[in-house]
């Protein structure tokens, strides 16, 4: 009999604890650790901050699902990991701390024989200062509470509008490091188009500020694309769409600071600028939990585990952007230090970023960081889950489902408005995600044709098929494995 | 210079009939690429 821990019910953490469910017979037993009583499915967070969808529409607790599932359940959080046990556990534990109830506070051991570590990122907005969803005009839609606010205070500005205020909104990333352009992505075009059904569009100058060097880069340094009979670069693209949207655009800025409606920002060249808003929505930058990991003698041992993130089967050796290759990134997200543990989805530390490095004179670094969310998320958790069962089954430790981000395709189905039959979608597909340059030279490391962009009103309407197809999933409602990740 | 969208193009990416046959083809490339497999890298 096995025990198998998974830290973490998001994307990566629930997919990888319902496919061991199903594959592993009753006598293993599965345990989910996670502070959240709620499964949400992130992606539509942006139609929550418009208004569109109310969080329970994207959410569903997870105590009622894991006790019919046989999935053993813990609301709590990760402390502390102590991979060798300690003097009085033989066997390698967690500490977790409960975060509800009765139990409110007490501390655990969980113990396990594979861990799985799908803790995804620290929402890190502590990294620029003044940045705190709800202050200083800022919000996020990183979760469903913080889209919630950031709709509440975006239809008070609707109304204002209304009234006959000129207003300014600033949407994008709200750090010099920050990820996912993609969310903020959708969300700028759906305020946009949001204004547009409220009959307020001409009453408000939307701007984008990001940390990318061109438009389209999205983390993953762009892309070429096939587009209808054309081929054309992702800035191309998103460069047309916001000059079809009328959104003005900062590139290459850091932001560093947050105050009262005025952001801060430093650009590649090194100058110092401010930017005055009414609403913002800047994405922070993810970072790992800090989780501390100790030996059996009480060691600390947390460098062989964590670089911030969990430390995987990836090259981190330091080199120059010239010389990274696809085969630096990990195939397997299992510790090298301990064959037991595994980290999917965002909680794995990149061996690097995907898009080109680059310091502002003053030598900050202006570089979005590699994207681990949704598909990927998915994907990676599912090989995971495989090859414990197999590890288990087999009673060895061959792993064999990999699969690396340098040999991995994504979909990105961006909404770009909601509605029926006035709604739109982005839809960029990319093959793969981290380019390969020497299998794809001459078409920036990416394959055309699995490398493709699209934009209409089907897009919207395959968004949100997915958005009831992988809450279905989610749900492990009959024959939901057959969705793919 | 920047690319613009033209009115035919606007026309064929909002109308619904043509968007209907083009959810079908997105769906089914979407899956191709995605669920078309992934694996690793170094021995290759």
């Amino acid at each position: 009999m096995s025990k198998i821990v998974v830290l973490g019910a998001g994307i990566a953490g629930h997919v990888a604890a319902s496919h061991l469910r199903r594959k592993l017979s009753k006598e293993h037993e599965v345990v989910v650790v996670s502070p959240n009583g709620n499964y949400q499915w992130v992606p539509s967070n942006i139609w929550v901050g418009i208004g569109r969808m109310k969080p329970k529409d994207i959410l569903f607790p997870l105590a009622p699902l894991y006790a019919k599932k046989h999935i053993d359940y813990k609301q709590a959080k990760a402390v502390s990991f102590h991979p060798e046990g300690d003097s009085k556990e033989i066997k390698p534990y967690i500490l977790a701390e409960y975060v509800t109830g009765d139990e409110k506070g007490t501390r655990e051991k969980v113990t396990y024989d594979y861990l799985i570590n799908a803790t995804g990122p620290k929402l890190n907005f502590e990294a620029t200062e003044g940045l705190s969803p709800g202050k200083n005009k800022t919000h996020s839609v990183c979760t469903y509470t913080h889209a919630q606010e950031a709709w509440i205070a975006l239809e008070g500005l609707i109304k204002q509008m209304k009234a006959g205020k000129k207003t300014k909104i600033l949407i994008g990333t709200g750090h010099a490091k920050s990820t996912c352009q993609g969310a903020a992505f959708e969300y700028i075009l759906n305020v946009e188009q949001e204004l547009r059904k409220h009959k307020v569009r001409d009453m408000a100058k939307i701007t984008w500020i990001s940390n990318e060097y061109n438009l389209g880069d999205f983390g993953m340094d762009g892309m070429l694309m096939s587009y209808g009979s054309n081929i054309m670069k992702s800035n191309e693209m998103v460069e047309m769409i916001f000059e079809d949207r009328g959104i003005q655009w900062i590139l290459e800025a850091g932001v560093s600071k947050v105050e009262d409606g005025v952001v801060h920002y430093e650009t590649l060249d090194g100058e110092y600028k401010k930017k005055k808003y009414d609403f913002a929505m800047l994405i922070p930058s993810f970072s790992g939990h800090g989780f501390k990991a100790y030996d059996k003698e009480g060691g600390d041992i947390t460098d062989k585990l964590f670089r911030g993130f969990m430390i995987v089967d990836a090259d981190y050796t330091p080199k120059p952007y010239e010389e990274w290759s696809v085969q630096d990134w990990p195939e397997t997200y299992q510790n090298p230090s301990y064959a037991n543990i595994f980290a999917p989805g965002i909680a794995f530390a990149p061996p690097h970023s995907i898009s080109k490095p680059r310091k502002s004179k003053n030598g900050t670094d202006i570089t979005p960081a590699p994207p681990r969310t949704g598909m990927p998320s998915g994907i990676t958790a599912k090989l995971v889950a495989d090859n414990i069962i197999g590890m288990i089954k087999h009673s060895n430790n061959e792993l064999h489902h990999k699969g690396s981000m340098g040999n991995m395709g994504a979909a990105c189905i961006a909404s770009a408005g909601f509605g029926t039959t006035t709604g739109s979608g982005v839809s960029i597909t990319t093959y793969p995600i981290v380019p390969d340059y020497n299998k794809y030279p001459d078409t920036q490391g990416r394959k055309l044709g699995k490398t493709f962009g699209t934009i209409g009103l089907a897009g919207h309407w395959l968004k949100l098929a997915l958005h009831y197809a992988f809450i279905y999933k989610a749900k492990m409602k009959p024959f939901w494995w057959l969705i793919p990740e | 210079m920047t690319r613009r969208i033209s009115k035919y193009k606007r026309f064929t990416m909002m109308n619904p009939i043509i968007q209907f046959f083009k959810f079908i083809y997105l769906s089914i490339k979407v899956l191709i690429v995605v669920a078309g497999g992934h694996g690793g890298t170094r021995n290759v």
